[in-house]
């Protein structure tokens, strides 16, 4: 890996000045694309932040401790019905009801986590897979909520605008969460729990509580998303908030852009929406291409397509930024 | 030594200490104090219990029985956050870095749990220790890209972020050249005014010698001999335990001295061969021959190379230079399937006997290289002949033999093959003498038909009785070659095991 | 809940042992791939729809009934498995549980796709009169199809049983699933084992796939509810013990058919999982498993 750049201090400086210029001009471009853009493009931004913030709660769990869950679509789902239930029954306005969807989420996840969490390797991931179909399958038979046929919000679904703004800000909070994790103690844990568990418990880290934390917070993540589906939407039926798409999406997604990296997970969901918009008439075409995009991006690289490109240029001035030490 | 302020009341102390794996007592009945203060080696040959010993100190190991005491209270069944936490540091034989993080953030777990210190000020205190440890530079690079040496001092700096009263070194001196070895002394030497007390597991005798103010030294799981460091290394009872003289009773008839005239071309030859596991440079130039129907004794302290010379010769591991030709031919770079169809067999430390099949399918199953059924059946028939109880357990699972039943059957498949040249390793294992001694007879056996041998044993006396030739191995070089009586006379032998006594060269 | 008859829930028993000789069946090439290769084979779902797609094709356009369908069915499975481990998962060996598991995934996702483009959505069911047909045991009325997929479970149980105790290939497999390392330094080409057994795997998995055809129907998108009882079966039977697989999949038949008398039919996958789940949470290992 040969430098790009020679990394003076001055040069530094004016590296992350141009970054963090950067950063501030994507902010006012995405903040007011609204006023210029297409109800069509603010919709396919409103399915990129979706997934780009559902793909990073996944990438905290599974870049970053290790933790591959297939049970993405129960947290999803949970939050979808518990945001329906609660504008309904309850009058709670959108965003809180959306913000308690995240809640429960976290709370069932925190239930099943002793149990989970006995479980090593690849038997943790066909239970979280088990999880999800079990609770699909509740919801469907279950008539307390609505049963096959689903629940239909009594809130006035959001505006496009308003979509756009709640998914991005949701992908803001979701990015600007794990990345502030990993500066946390919770952060550094994970990652040492991921790279070796017996090691990190004789460095006095209690293994658990540390997937505790990562399973809640992803969870969090998911539900919080799952209201805002349902919110757009408006009717939600156990088939679409528990479907087994919302786990292959997510996973496709966080692999291709990159596990173990911040923006990977952001770029992965660029990706894989473009692709499904170019093939819009083609849906299982896509899905195709996208699972074999995986085989091939695991098998010649692992680091994600973002995360390769990356590596490749070696000692630039990103990796620099990031080693400030 | 006498600089150091008087050590005080035991720091740690077990009681009656033991731990099983089926039938083999890895630590029996160990009664071991650790006093405030002191350093404490613990040395011993390979089997003797040293690291698992480490293992149930640190917490990762849970005892059989016996009671472990820090600072007057049981700790037996804390699990081992708990341990780390109250002062019990470890370092690992092998490094197990995190190895996707940075080696500053490596250390950072240890302060941010033990000391419970804030975010800054656990990442002023990690880079003090990483000053301290000669690492400062590194503390940015990701773990898993370091080298032996500093892997080693990284899994040193993590334990002393824990801020530790005890600390447990578990053959940190292994794999090191003289002056990375100098280095890790002196650091060891500078942590006694922080830490309260420290456990040293050695095989590196130097290392034992220059730090130590006692020495313990375990044979089978339990106690032998404890004292201060010289008198320990140089008392007779030591020596014997790691050559092997005075263990045997029955040895096997010592080879007559044939002044053969050795065949021009060696059956197998490897020449400038190098190895390595990852960054952990094993072998740095391995050169031997063995000539048809000769037995090679390979002999060396732990740690030397021995058994990764093996798994190089028959295929188990690639080498990453040099050459090695059997029969004319290379056969670095195959598949060990291959190689075992070439002629030679390696019957592998540890055994490994397939505990879900029988007796006779383990040989079956050894015997599929052989050209036609009748071939297979002729070789199985030898095969009882010489281990008539295996006849008599054919229809065992191998779970249900013993060790030396087991041992027995890892030789006869290494028959089954058929082969001009075997690799036997470590047989003797684990194994009460009188097994070993009926071991040893069927291979002077096997050798009267012609059946050329590397052997890999640990008892010298054993190795060098069988033995046409012999190499001893250190450090992944060949330090010492020759016929048995050579060797056996060769000062630098007993250094080579035991370390060099002070005053000598 | 209702509390269900008597004879209802006699009726619930015998089916359910019946029932579960399907999911034994279906899951016995998952057990022999994990057993053998510690590869959760999450494409095994799709296998098994492919099976039933096979049948379909050979049904509907030459006639061949299902049963005698397997014929060519089961090699052409066994010959479509062989590459695919080979070329697809040999070389991510050594990487981690992780890239293997991930990879099956994509194929997973891939073949259900290609079955809609190939197939239609359309749910397909293979028709044979002794499918539809009733049996009476002990008058008791159970489909016929269930009890000749509880044939089928205890043939294959034992023929795999025989294969693997008494053929030379079946020792070479079970050495490599018990120590890769030694076999290949006795002279197994573990390699080739692997893919064999991959190969085993996809021809059982045709196997559940023509019988699912003919008790039930199949979509393009039915794979990854039998993956699930699959893998319940065989983590409840535990690694490696084929009866235990055998044994876990009758009992699962039976919890399943029970627990349909007392909450209705629409739970009784439900309480397939929830059992699986159960059962996981306190012998993480499985009833029958070996510590690994």
């Amino acid at each position: 890996m040969h430098e790009v750049f020679a990394a003076t201090p001055a040069r530094l400086r004016a590296a992350r000045l141009v970054s963090a210029a950067g950063l501030v001009a994507l902010a006012i471009a995405l903040a007011t694309m609204p006023a210029f853009a297409s109800d069509y493009t603010l919709l396919v931004c409103f399915k990129i932040f979706k997934y780009a913030a559902l793909a990073q709660a996944w990438n905290l769990l599974a870049g970053y401790g290790g933790l591959v869950s297939l049970g993405s679509a129960a947290f999803i789902g949970i939050g979808a019905y518990t945001t329906a239930k609660l504008t309904i029954a309850t009058g709670v306005p959108l965003i809180p009801a959306m913000a308690l969807g995240g809640v429960t989420a976290a709370i069932f996840a925190a239930l099943v986590s002793p149990a989970l969490f006995r479980l090593r390797g690849l038997y943790f991931v066909i239970a979280t897979l088990a999880l999800a179909s079990a609770a699909q399958i509740w919801m469907v038979n279950w008539n307390g909520l609505g049963g096959a046929s689903g629940l239909y919000l009594t809130v006035s679904a959001p505006t496009t605008r308003g979509v756009y703004y709640m998914s991005l800000v949701i992908m803001a909070a979701a990015t600007v969460l794990v990345a502030g994790v990993l500066r946390t103690r919770l952060g550094i844990s994970l990652r040492a729990v991921r790279d070796n568990e017996d090691a990190a418990q004789e460095m006095g880290l209690w293994p658990f509580r540390t997937k505790l934390w990562a399973f809640g917070l992803s969870a969090a993540v998911m539900g919080v998303v799952g209201g805002l589906q349902a919110a757009r939407l408006s009717v939600i039926e156990p088939y679409g908030s528990f479907s087994l798409q919302w786990t292959i999406d997510i996973v496709n997604i966080a692999i291709i852009g990159g596990l173990g990296t911040v923006s990977g997970p952001l770029v992965g969901a660029v990706f894989v929406v473009w692709l499904g918009e170019r093939l819009a008439d083609y849906p299982e075409l896509h899905v195709a291409i996208t699972g074999a995009l995986l085989i091939l991006v695991i098998r010649f690289a692992p680091y994600g397509l973002w995360g390769s490109l990356l590596r490749l240029k070696g000692e630039t001035i990103w990796s620099r930024l990031r080693r400030r030490s | 030594m006498s600089a150091y302020p008087e050590p005080t009341g035991p720091l740690l102390e077990t009681a009656g200490l033991s731990k099983h794996y089926g039938g083999v007592r890895a630590v029996d009945e160990l009664d071991l104090e650790i006093r405030t203060g002191e350093t404490l080696g613990v040395i011993g040959p390979n089997g003797a219990g040293k690291s698992t010993l480490i293992g149930l100190l640190s917490g990762a190991i849970r005892p059989s029985a016996g009671v472990i005491r820090f600072e007057g209270e049981d700790v037996t069944g804390l699990p081992s956050h708990r341990r780390a936490r109250l002062g019990i540091g470890r370092t690992h034989q092998i490094p197990q870095p995190f190895g996707r993080m940075s080696v500053l953030d490596n250390l950072m777990l240890g302060r941010l749990y033990s000391a419970g210190s804030g975010y800054r000020e656990a990442r002023r205190e990690s880079l003090g220790i990483l000053e301290r440890t000669g690492l400062a530079p590194f503390a940015g690079t990701l773990a898993g890209e370091l080298t032996l040496l500093r892997l080693k001092r990284l899994e040193l700096a993590r334990a002393l972020a824990l801020r530790p009263r005890l600390l447990l070194l578990d053959e940190i001196g292994a794999g090191l050249v003289e002056s990375e070895l100098a280095e890790l002394i002196d650091l060891i030497k500078g942590l006694r005014s922080e830490v309260d007390s420290i456990l040293v597991v050695e095989h590196v005798i130097d290392l034992i010698r220059e730090c130590s103010d006692r020495v313990v030294v375990l044979d089978w799981g339990k106690m032998l001999i404890d004292g201060e460091p010289e008198e320990v290394l140089a008392d007779a009872k030591v020596t014997a335990v790691y050559l092997g003289t005075g263990t045997t009773q029955a040895l096997a008839p010592a080879r007559a001295a044939e002044a053969a005239s050795e065949p021009a071309k060696p059956l197998l030859a490897a020449r400038g061969v190098t190895a390595a596991y990852g960054s952990f440079r094993a072998l740095h130039d391995v050169s031997l021959h063995v000539y048809p129907g000769e037995i090679v004794t390979l002999l060396g302290a732990n740690g030397a190379g021995k058994t990764t010379t093996a798994r190089v010769l028959s295929g188990m591991l690639a080498p990453t230079g040099g050459e090695i030709v059997f029969k004319g031919r290379r056969i670095d770079g195959l598949r060990p399937h291959s190689i075992v169809r070439l002629g030679v067999a390696h019957c592998m430390e540890g055994r490994r006997i397939f505990s879900d099949l029988t007796a006779e399918e383990n040989l079956t199953l050894a015997g599929r290289t052989a050209r036609s059924a009748a071939e297979r059946d002729a070789r199985l028939t030898a095969v009882y002949d010489l281990f008539p109880v295996l006849k008599k357990r054919r229809g065992s699972p191998g779970a249900n033999l013993s060790g030396g039943q087991q041992q027995m059957l890892a030789l006869g498949r290494a028959l089954m093959a058929g082969p001009e040249l075997v690799i036997f390793d470590e047989i003797s294992l684990g194994l009460a003498p009188v097994v070993v001694d009926s071991l040893y007879e069927a291979l002077a056996e096997l050798n009267a038909h012609g059946v050329a041998m590397l052997v890999i044993e640990q008892n010298v006396e054993r190795g060098l009785a069988l033995a046409d030739r012999a190499y001893v191995l250190e450090k992944g070089v060949v330090a010492l070659s020759g016929r048995p009586d050579e060797i056996r006379g060769d000062p630098r032998l007993r250094a080579l095991y035991v370390g060099e006594a002070k005053g000598e060269s | 809940m209702a509390i269900p008859t008597g004879h209802a829930l006699a009726t619930a028993l015998v089916t359910g042992l019946l029932l579960g000789g399907l999911f034994t069946v279906t899951a016995l090439g998952l057990s022999l791939i994990f057993g053998v290769l510690r590869l959760i084979n999450l494409v095994h779902g799709e296998l098994i729809v492919l099976g039933a797609y096979l049948s379909y094709i050979l049904l509907t356009h030459a006639s061949i009934d299902p049963l005698l369908g397997l014929l060519v069915i089961v090699p052409v499975m066994f010959l479509i498995g062989l590459p695919l481990q080979r070329i697809l998962l040999t070389p991510l060996m050594g990487k981690g549980a992780e890239a293997p598991l991930l990879t099956t995934f994509g194929l997973s996702i891939i073949a259900q796709n290609l079955f809609i483009l190939g197939f239609s959505g359309d749910t397909q069911a293979l028709h044979a009169s002794y499918a539809n047909a009733s049996l009476s045991v002990a008058g008791i009325d159970v489909p016929q199809i269930y009890a000749i997929s509880f044939g089928f479970a205890l043939v294959l149980t034992a023929a795999t049983h025989l294969f693997l105790k008494r053929t030379a290939v079946g020792c070479e497999i079970r050495a490599s699933a018990e120590d890769a390392g030694a076999a290949e330094m006795l002279g197994v080409n573990v390699s080739r084992v692997y893919s064999l057994t991959y190969g085993l795997g996809a021809a059982f998995a045709a196997i559940g796939g023509v019988l699912v055809g003919l008790a039930f129907s199949f979509t393009p998108t039915t794979g990854p509810g039998y993956l699930l009882t699959g893998f319940a079966v065989v983590v409840l039977g535990g690694l490696g013990s084929l009866w235990g697989t055998l044994l876990a999949g009758l009992l699962l038949g039976v919890v399943e058919s029970v627990g349909a008398a007392f909450w209705g039919d629409g739970y009784r996958d439900f309480i397939g999982l929830a059992a699986f789940l159960i059962i996981l949470a306190i012998r993480p290992r499985g009833l029958f498993g070996r510590a690994e």
